[in-house]
């Protein structure tokens, strides 16, 4: 006796199909489960023998032989536990098969026979989508079903459920919206201008941001407040963003609700954890990041080998992992925002602390950012303490987040359906710019007495580009050009 | 290539420089190259090492001025206010002296190792430690009493506090040397130690005139030279560039300062840094270039 159900197992942000066969025939009793599944698959005998007989049905006293095929192909994770309940019980004919026919399952089972939702809903989704079959699972399938859109949904939180024979699929409907928990505002800031006008541009265009200053000066506090002027998502970037969540196995309700990610791992993070990779092969903070914004505190105390291993995906928007048994790739098109001191001892420049380095310590400390990360950075800027008075004055009006938001929001309109700015380049973004003959010369002039390499060149008309969408002008001039070029000239040191 | 040639000279050496031996703790033996007879009786022109654009333009000014009227100008080869004496020395095509903490042969530091093959060959380098000796902390403020025993007067440009060059100082005031200070941005730590010296009673220096009255008052010059006192410079129209002129700034000091928003101070500053009349310092203030 033998059955089929169809479920996927993931790769990277894809489900590939895969097919769960099961041959119950008389022999010695046995359960075995070929076809390259890992730890989690082989443990899926124990998980489903008891749920099946909790939810009173009967496992076959008989051999039972399930087979993963794409038998080559590897498979790991507990998805399958469904599926393969779902075969063998399809094969002992105790279910009818119009229950799975037609469907795709996927489901964790708990021993008392109910059914988890599994890492990655949102891929088994899409792939049901493409294969325009079903999705059987647990409750969660129907929320990831409704992301998706037109996919029907078979709902089974429990295995007794599959014993009432048939299963009706249901187009599913769900909102999703997220509490809007505080955010920190920007109004609680003082002062801090120009970090705050960097801050914006950086929210208009997502150009990388470089804060340097001595400790207690606000360059986190900035930080964590650019969460709050990020503009929406929209409708491309929020799945993209919510699948790579899914995947991930976090939350990823925020991003359907086109919050931005916000990702600020410590600067104890691994490689692997910041550019993604494991076994299989696992997003990093890049690719949670994607759409929003990687914050790394204290970027010169991050290993060096873990930032430079950031240069690829910062300018190609992706990240390529390639292991023994293949390639995964993740999106990784996130904006870059580092805060750190400019020296050692913290305190380069500051107006009441002397500082106690000296130049070769200095140098040693800014050379672990290294000129070509520097070069992908488009603006930086100097974060001082303010003076005391100014913090403790309460007439001083600082502008709220929603304010500066609706500025960003309105420079995203008059971009309009151009393409993202930090994906132009060479003549498409010469066209966006429309540079006038001046902010051309002015250019020319900064890049010869500046050294400009060529990408810093195309990264300042980005800027540039970016602020004269703040400014709403359709052509870039050379005030433009010239806001652009003072944040990346400004030496880190 | 002509091999330089250094030499050795001893305490009671006739060579040996008779401002020296005066002190009260000269060094046994002076390893050095070039020319001996430049240890004679010189200006010190010393100043810090992290110097603001004002510091290395008052060293440059005034270390050029004096070389140019034939005084010996005597600095320690360090970065900063130092190599910017030395070369200005170099510029104006008088002679130069350079005192080191490390051996007399060994380039340090890295950066001023052009330089001092220059003054190996053609002006003096020298040093109270034997061939080779590779850079120590304590040697430098020991080299500090070399540079106030051969000169009649030092002139400290930017001093913070403490610091070397107020230990210098120090030295010259214990060997009845005269110390002459530029004055500073009483706000600018980097000027908290002149400022301090003008204070205790050393004589300010503010233009080449008053330089001039003071290297007379010690002997130098006879009177025979001239001074231009600066007053020909162009007057300073940008509110930008007369608001840097005494105090460097940051963007967000300057926008409150001129009550401008932040965005057109920003874009203006980067125009009169590209014109080449504002530097940026390490440390994100700006500064005028010239402060005349």
């Amino acid at each position: 006796m033998q059955a089929t159900v169809m479920t996927a197992t993931l790769r990277g942000v894809d489900a590939l199909p895969v097919e769960v066969q099961a041959d119950v025939t008389s022999g010695l009793p046995m359960f075995g489960i070929v076809g390259l599944g890992d730890a989690a698959v082989q443990e899926a005998k124990e998980r489903v023998r008891s749920a099946v007989r909790a939810a009173g049905l009967e496992f076959p006293n008989a051999r039972v032989i399930i087979n993963l095929a794409p038998a080559p192909l590897r498979k790991h994770g507990t998805g399958f536990d469904l599926p393969i309940a779902l075969a063998i019980l399809a094969a002992t004919r105790q279910i009818p098969s119009s229950v799975i026919e037609g469907s795709t399952a996927v489901g964790e089972l708990a021993l008392d026979g109910s059914v988890r939702a599994v890492p990655g809903m949102l891929a088994h989704a899409y792939a049901a989508s493409r294969s325009g079959l079903d999705l059987l699972g647990p409750s969660a399938a129907m929320s990831a079903a409704a992301v998706v859109g037109c996919v029907r949904c078979r709902v089974v939180d429990h295995v007794t459920t599959l014993r009432q024979g048939e299963i009706d699929p249901r187009y599913p409907c769900c909102d999703v919206s997220v509490e809007p928990h505080g955010r920190p505002d920007l109004a609680d800031v003082a002062g801090h201008h120009a970090a705050k006008r960097a801050l914006e541009i950086a929210a208009a265009g997502g150009h990388n941001l470089l804060l340097v200053g001595p400790p207690g000066s606000g360059k986190t506090m900035l930080a964590r407040r650019l969460g709050g002027i990020l503009p929406p998502l929209n409708d491309d970037e929020r799945m993209t963003t919510a699948l790579v969540h899914s995947v991930a196995g976090i939350d990823e309700r925020p991003a359907l609700a086109g919050i931005r990610p916000f990702r600020a791992p410590h600067h104890s993070t691994s490689t692997v954890g910041l550019i993604g990779g494991g076994t299989p092969p696992r997003p990093g903070e890049v690719s949670l990041a994607h759409n929003g914004v990687l914050f790394l505190d204290e970027l010169a105390e991050f290993g060096p080998a873990t930032l430079q291993a950031m240069r690829q995906p910062m300018e190609d928007g992706t990240i390529s992992l390639v292991r023994a048994d293949g390639r995964v790739r993740y999106p990784a098109a996130f904006t870059l925002i580092g805060a750190m001191n400019p020296c050692p001892c913290g305190y380069l420049g500051d107006a009441e602390h002397r500082c106690t380095c000296s130049q070769p310590m200095i140098d040693r400390y800014t050379a672990r950012i290294g000129g070509p990360l520097l070069d992908r950075i488009d603006m930086r800027i100097r974060v001082d303490r303010i003076d005391p008075g100014k913090i403790l004055r309460e007439d001083c009006e600082e502008e709220p987040s929603a304010e500066i938001a609706q500025r960003v929001i309105s420079a995203i309109a008059f971009a309009g359906s151009r393409p993202p700015t930090r994906t132009l380049s060479g003549a498409r973004l010469l066209e966006a710019c429309r540079p006038q003959r001046a902010a051309r010369s002015t250019l020319e002039t900064l890049a010869r007495t500046v050294g400009m390499s060529g990408r810093a060149v195309t990264r300042t008309l980005r800027v540039a580009r970016t602020i004269a969408d703040l400014d709403a002008q359709d052509s870039v001039c050379c005030d433009h050009i010239l806001e652009a070029a003072g944040y990346r000239m400004s030496d880190v040191r | 290539m002509k091999a330089i040639e250094k030499w050795e000279i001893v305490l009671n050496d006739d060579l040996y420089p008779e401002l020296l031996r005066q002190t009260s703790d000269p060094p046994e033996r002076l390893y050095g190259f070039g020319d001996p007879g430049l240890l004679g009786p010189a200006l010190a022109v010393i100043g810090a090492r992290k110097a603001t654009p004002y510091g290395l333009t008052c060293a440059s000014r005034f270390a050029g001025w004096a070389a140019s009227n034939g005084v010996t100008i005597v600095s320690g080869g360090a970065i900063g206010c130092d190599m910017a004496a030395h070369n200005a020395a170099l510029i104006s095509e008088g002679e130069t002296v350079a005192v080191l903490g490390c051996g007399a042969d060994v380039d340090y530091p890295q950066q001023a190792s052009t330089l001092l093959a220059g003054l190996r060959r053609s002006h003096a380098v020298v040093s109270e430690v034997p061939w080779g000796t590779p850079p120590q902390r304590w040697a430098f403020s020991r080299r500090n009493r070399i540079i106030a025993g051969l000169s009649l007067a030092v002139l400290v440009v930017e001093a913070g506090l403490p610091s070397g060059t107020f230990g210098t100082a120090d030295h010259a005031l214990a060997a009845g040397r005269d110390v002459l200070a530029v004055p500073g941005s009483i706000f600018a730590p980097e000027c908290k130690g002149s400022n301090r010296l003008i204070a205790q009673g050393c004589s300010p220096v503010t233009c080449e005139s008053e330089l001039r009255d003071a290297l007379i008052s010690v002997g130098f010059l006879l009177g025979s030279a001239t001074a231009d006192d600066g007053s020909s410079s162009a007057p300073l129209s940008d509110p930008i560039l007369i608001a840097l002129r005494s105090n460097p700034m940051r963007p967000d000091d300057l926008a409150f300062h001129l009550r401008q928003d932040i965005v057109s101070i920003g874009r203006a500053l980067t125009r009169l840094e590209l014109q080449g009349a504002l530097v940026r310092m390490r440390d994100g203030r700006y500064s005028v270039r010239k402060p005349e």
